[in-house]
């Protein structure tokens, strides 16, 4: 085992975190797993994509020199602004109709708008892969024996600060705290005046943000856009988000880094064939002893039938 | 609008189901002797698999061909043939005590259903992969339904029940280049094989367990996670088995899975899990969805009830799994991934929770649309999901939630004033 | 009223009966030869799906431009009808059995990948109708199967051609294995190279793996860089090399990479860039420095749909042709599916040669192909250079 696997854990990680916060700030609002999230990560990337070639051709133009920091700066919030917007679509058109139907209905409608997401990018674009372009150089570090690279750094320390960012939105602001109300008791929050249909939609906003800067970061590191490239990722970050705990930031965002860890160690240390078998079955013991999470406290979930 | 409603169904008033049958064997019949030649004078390609919707899809210019063929193989014979025999069969039927009516019935369903199917290799293919769905969606009905927990482990127990079946059958019955020799004689394979799938089905069982034991000492959605976890790890460990194949899959498996012989293992599975739901198990496991610690205080063991329930579906998914793999002929891991279990939910989630009826007609409904939406190509997966979106904006609990489907008006049971019972809601 | 319902239904009913007496003759299918294609054109793999319906698109349009396929001295119009399996198991099996039941085609051409293959190669085997898969390796889809043929050579052969190569080439001694251990065709071919790796005297020093869908490979190749291999063969799917290579030279790694056919699509150059400059790959055909037929295929594909073929696409072509000439070389069609079939069939397993873009081949007892493999290097203006010539 080498420090060069605690940072490829590290990098890892951070994806699984920013995607399992999306499910997690739904989740703990709602109660609702909200399927779609996986693809929404997806669209996210795919208007990464263009916005960065926009981008660059803008700045490629000559009409407006941008050194790539600003590039870059500028791709990640305008993908994030517009991604949030493919959020709320979704709240509109798969959760909102149900919000007083039996939450499992509502996972379903999320998952097909999933699959619509997944072929609506097939049939309007093709089935060709997209290679991301690159928006700053790549440079290597070498330190002894461990490699680094600038973009490998910048995604850990950037989704770091996105997520003490809303950390922060959450603690401190009145949305944030009209939130964290509604997940600890749904029915009253409305009843103090908050509006509620507000705050949900905010909360889909913020969430799908988030996956559009991991749509950006990811793209960057693996260059590679498909369709069905949110499906897996979207998964398992809803693993590490129940993994994690219920309504708990920093139990999503520690979700996702365990899990990335434990997936990378066990490759690194095991047999790599066995990564899923092994992976899978200590996130089961993990929550064998901790049935709540690791930071989730105990709750009654009733379902709403 | 009202009287018209009730002045169409004046025409199917008073007609048994058992007559609606006959008709439909004789339209089954009538189909088989001169099917292929309507479609040729119709200028079809040939018999219209099911109904003709793709057909329809394919080129709209077959629809009227297509119209005429349904009303001239179908809706004729089938109304004429009830209609002529309402009389009589609502005389036997009413005669007839309740084992015998349900008994008959699906004998008549099984003959209409097999001597239609049978007519071409399509139909009897969609068939069986059909009442599999049926199977899987009613048996997860158990858990996310009667049990109100949310659980995606089906394609995990599927491919246990699978591979073990499918292991035990090649190992038995085949001469295979990995197991070696039959041992047994292969002509006893399907004498064999309800065995080889009860099998299947306890494994799939004894694995739910492994996951049963811990999960249920909280409830919330534990269970989801647990149960994805699940599916990860059977296809992983699937995977790195390489005396079955790995990821190239687990051939050879012996043709024993007929029509027949999944027709009796869906009706089988269907009627435990009726009368399970049915029992004081059953409504127990229903109490602990509504209100658990009241259920408790009823002396309702709450754990018992929902492992119990648990491994019930655990056993029936794997009992599926083997049908599945004798089916296709071909198993492998992938084809038991989270994208199986969202199928099944799906299915599961379109009919309606706590629904027999209702799970019966979400497989149905969906399976159907996948087939009949092929000439879509891609946009079948736009139009499917866009269908299923609208059907649970409208009917959130899906089409039968909570509820069976019931046609009293085409039940003559007998009633105090009139030989068989009037149409009433 | 009732009354009325009743005659009328019985006068039809009779009818129906006096027709069916009297089977009228028939044209061979009303002239139209149907065709089926079983593609995933949802799912895992839809690239491969599209390429190989734009190849058979074009196939048509050929067939179009002569008027039709004459077979004995009768022209037939072409209809190819076009099925999504959706990368599963049993929707290819239903497509499949879809096109021989109701559709009534006289052959299939697919599917694509072997977990589909072998099923569906199943269901065309017992219903009698020929298949040809153009581009499943695993060597199950054909075996003991008289109507499922295939395209593409199998893995034993690519395995032992890629393992002479990295040893003849670069003298290797210890090489590292990077594949997705849930795929078939990575599998098959990892385990094939290490295999006749060992059995030529090298040794395999990492055997890593992941899982499809994988986009992060650090771990794994962070040991293959530890271990001392002199060469890193991946298996892997183009979309996915990028990412290996790309991730391998950041990690440190500087030693040579090779490859398998299923790197073979230009659209690899687009992803990977200078990273897989350098590096060599066995297929089935060269893109750079095509020549006549091939070349003209490449060039057509190109300006009608916008990106270079891959060899999905060439397979896909070779595997129609072949089919063309079978139906031709059956002579007659009789308007009887099942002899017509059979003849189809037998005409496949006969073809003594045939020159296709991706090479000269025939089939032998087991209805695989009998063709050369060609060794590629990608060059500096992203080109996929003839480099050798492997024949059985």
């Amino acid at each position: 085992m080498s420090i060069q696997q605690i940072f490829n854990g590290l990098q890892w990680g951070s994806f699984y975190a920013l995607i399992a916060l999306g499910y997690s700030m739904v989740y703990s609002i709602l109660m609702l797993f909200n399927f779609a999230h996986g693809d929404v990560f997806m669209v996210g990337a795919y208007i990464g994509l263009f916005v960065a070639t926009a981008v660059l051709g803008i700045a490629a133009s000559g009409l407006l020199p941008l050194p790539p920091a600003v590039t870059f700066v500028l791709v990640l919030v305008l993908t994030m602004f517009l991604t949030s917007f493919v959020g709320m679509a979704v709240e509109r058109v798969a959760y909102r109709p149900l919000r007083d139907a039996p939450r499992a209905s509502a996972a379903i409608t999320g998952l097909m708008v999933g699959i619509f997401l997944e072929t609506g990018n097939l049939a309007l674009l093709g089935a060709s892969r997209r290679t991301f372009p690159p928006l700053i150089e790549t440079v290597t570090y070498t330190l002894g024996p461990i490699t680094v690279t600038n973009i490998k750094i910048l995604t850990i320390v950037l989704a770091l600060l996105l997520m003490l960012a809303l950390n922060l939105f959450i603690q401190k602001t009145k949305t944030g705290m009209a939130m964290r109300a509604m997940s600890v008791d749904y029915a009253a929050v409305p009843l103090m005046g908050v509006p509620m249909d507000r705050v949900i939609v905010l909360t889909f906003a913020l969430g799908s943000a988030l996956a559009g800067a991991a749509g950006v970061l990811f793209s960057m590191t693996y260059p590679v856009l498909e369709p069905y490239m949110g499906l897996l990722i979207g998964w398992k970050a809803f693993v590490a988000a129940i993994l994690g705990g219920r309504g708990s930031i920093l139990g999503a965002v520690l979700g996702g880094f365990i899990l990335g860890f434990i997936e990378i160690l066990v490759a690194a240390l095991f047999v790599s064939t066995l990564r899923d078998l092994i992976a899978y079955s200590i996130v089961l013991l993990i929550l064998t002893f901790r049935p709540y999470g690791l930071f989730g406290e105990e709750y009654s979930a009733r379902l709403r039938i | 609008m009202k009287g018209r409603w009730a002045r169409f169904r004046r025409w199917f008033q008073g007609i048994p189901v058992a007559s609606w049958l006959l008709g439909g064997l004789a339209a089954a019949t009538v189909e088989r002797l001169v099917g292929l030649v309507v479609a040729y004078t119709l200028g079809l390609s040939g018999i219209p698999s099911f109904f003709g919707l793709s057909l329809i899809l394919a080129n709209p210019a077959q629809i009227p061909a297509v119209l005429v063929y349904l009303l001239v193989m179908y809706a004729l014979p089938v109304y004429l043939v009830a209609r002529a025999t309402a009389a009589w069969t609502a005389r036997l039927v009413t005669r007839m005590s309740t084992r015998t009516y349900v008994f008959v019935h699906v004998v008549l369903l099984f003959l209409v259903v097999y001597f239609w199917g049978e007519l071409d290799s399509y139909r009897l293919l969609v068939l069986r992969l059909l009442a599999i769905s049926i199977i899987l969606t009613t048996s997860l009905n158990l858990v996310n339904g009667w049990m109100g927990e949310f659980s995606v482990a089906v394609a995990g127990f599927m491919s246990v029940g699978a591979y073990v079946s499918s292991i035990v059958m090649v190992w038995g019955f085949v001469d295979d280049d990995v197991f070696g020799p039959a041992v047994f004689p292969p002509t006893l394979a399907s004498l064999a094989f309800p065995f080889a799938l009860g099998l299947g089905g306890m494994a799939a069982a004894i694995t739910a367990l492994a996951v049963a034991i811990p999960s249920f000492r909280t409830r919330g959605d534990y269970l989801a996670i647990i149960t994805l976890a699940y599916v990860f790890i059977v296809k992983s460990a699937v995977e790195n088995m390489e005396f079955i194949g790995g990821p190239r899959g687990f051939m050879n498996q012996p043709n024993v899975a007929g029509f027949p012989v999944v027709f009796i293992w869906t009706a089988l599975a269907l009627w435990v899990i009726y009368n399970y739901t049915s029992s004081t198990l059953g409504k127990a496991t229903s109490a602990v969805r509504d209100n658990e610690s009241a259920a408790e205080a009823m002396t309702v063991d709450t754990r018992k009830v929902k492992v119990v329930a648990f491994l019930t579906h655990a056993f029936w998914s794997g009992v599926a799994g083997g049908l599945y793999a004798h089916v296709i002929g071909y198993i492998n891991p992938s084809s038991f991934g989270i994208v199986k279990s969202a199928e099944v939910l799906a299915m599961l989630y379109l009919g309606g929770l706590s629904s027999i009826t209702g799970s019966v007609l979400g497989a149905v409904l969906f399976q159907m649309l996948s087939e009949i939406l092929r000439p879509l190509q891609l946009a079948k997966w736009l139009v499917i999901p866009v269908v299923l979106i609208v059907v649970m904006i409208f009917r959130p609990r899906g089409l039968l939630g909570f509820r069976e489907m019931r046609f009293p008006f085409l039940q003559p049971r007998p009633t105090e004033e009139v030989g068989y019972a009037p149409a009433s809601d | 009223m009732k009354r009325l319902w009743w005659i009328l239904g019985m006068v039809l009913l009779a009818s129906l009966l006096l027709v069916g007496c009297q089977p009228g003759p028939r044209a061979a299918y009303g002239g139209v030869i149907k065709i089926g294609h079983v593609a995933p054109l949802t799912g895992d793999i839809p690239k491969v799906g599209e390429e190989g319906k734009f190849a058979l698109e074009m196939w048509l349009e050929d067939l179009e431009k002569a008027g039709g396929l004459e077979v004995g001295g009768v022209t037939y119009r072409i209809e190819v009808i076009h099925e999504d399996n959706e990368s599963k198991a049993e929707s290819s099996a239903a497509a499949a059995t879809k096109l021989i039941a109701e559709d009534k085609v006289l052959a299939i051409i697919g599917p694509y990948a072997s977990k589909q293959a072998i099923p569906t190669g199943e269901v065309a085997d017992r219903n009698k109708t020929p298949m040809i898969s153009p581009w499943s390796t695993n060597p199950r889809t054909t075996k003991g199967r008289p109507f499922v043929f295939r395209a593409a050579f199998l893995d034993d052969f690519q395995g032992f051609v890629l393992a002479k190569f990295m040893q003849e080439e670069f003298g290797a001694q210890k090489i590292a294995i990077l594949y997705d251990v849930a795929s078939d065709y990575p599998k098959g071919l990892a385990e094939f190279v290490k295999q006749s790796a060992e059995e030529l005297g090298m040794e395999v020093v990492a055997f890593e793996s992941f899982t499809t869908k994988d986009r992060d490979f650090s771990a794994q190749l962070t040991k293959i860089i530890n271990s001392d291999a002199e060469i890193l063969f991946t298996p892997q799917y183009y979309d996915e090399v990028p990412l290996i290579v790309k991730q391998a030279h950041e990690l440190g790694w500087t030693k040579p990479i090779v490859g398998s056919d299923s790197w073979g699509s230009p659209e690899l150059m687009n992803l990977c860039g200078d990273d897989c400059v350098g590096s060599f790959f066995s297929t089935h055909w060269a893109v750079a420095g095509a020549k006549g037929a091939a070349k003209e295929f490449i060039d057509r594909f190109q300006s009608k749909y916008g990106y270079a073929p891959g060899d999905v696409a060439a397979l896909a072509w070779d595997s129609a042709h072949l089919l063309q000439k079978a139906i031709q070389d059956c002579g007659k069609l009789t308007g009887n599916l099942e002899e017509d079939r059979q003849c189809i069939r037998d005409a496949l397993a006969n073809i003594s040669e045939y020159e296709g873009i991706t090479g000269k081949m025939r089939f032998n007892a087991e209805g695989d192909p009998v063709k050369c493999a060609i060794i590629v290097r990608i060059n500096e203006n992203y080109d996929f250079e003839f480099y050798k010539q492997v024949c059985p």
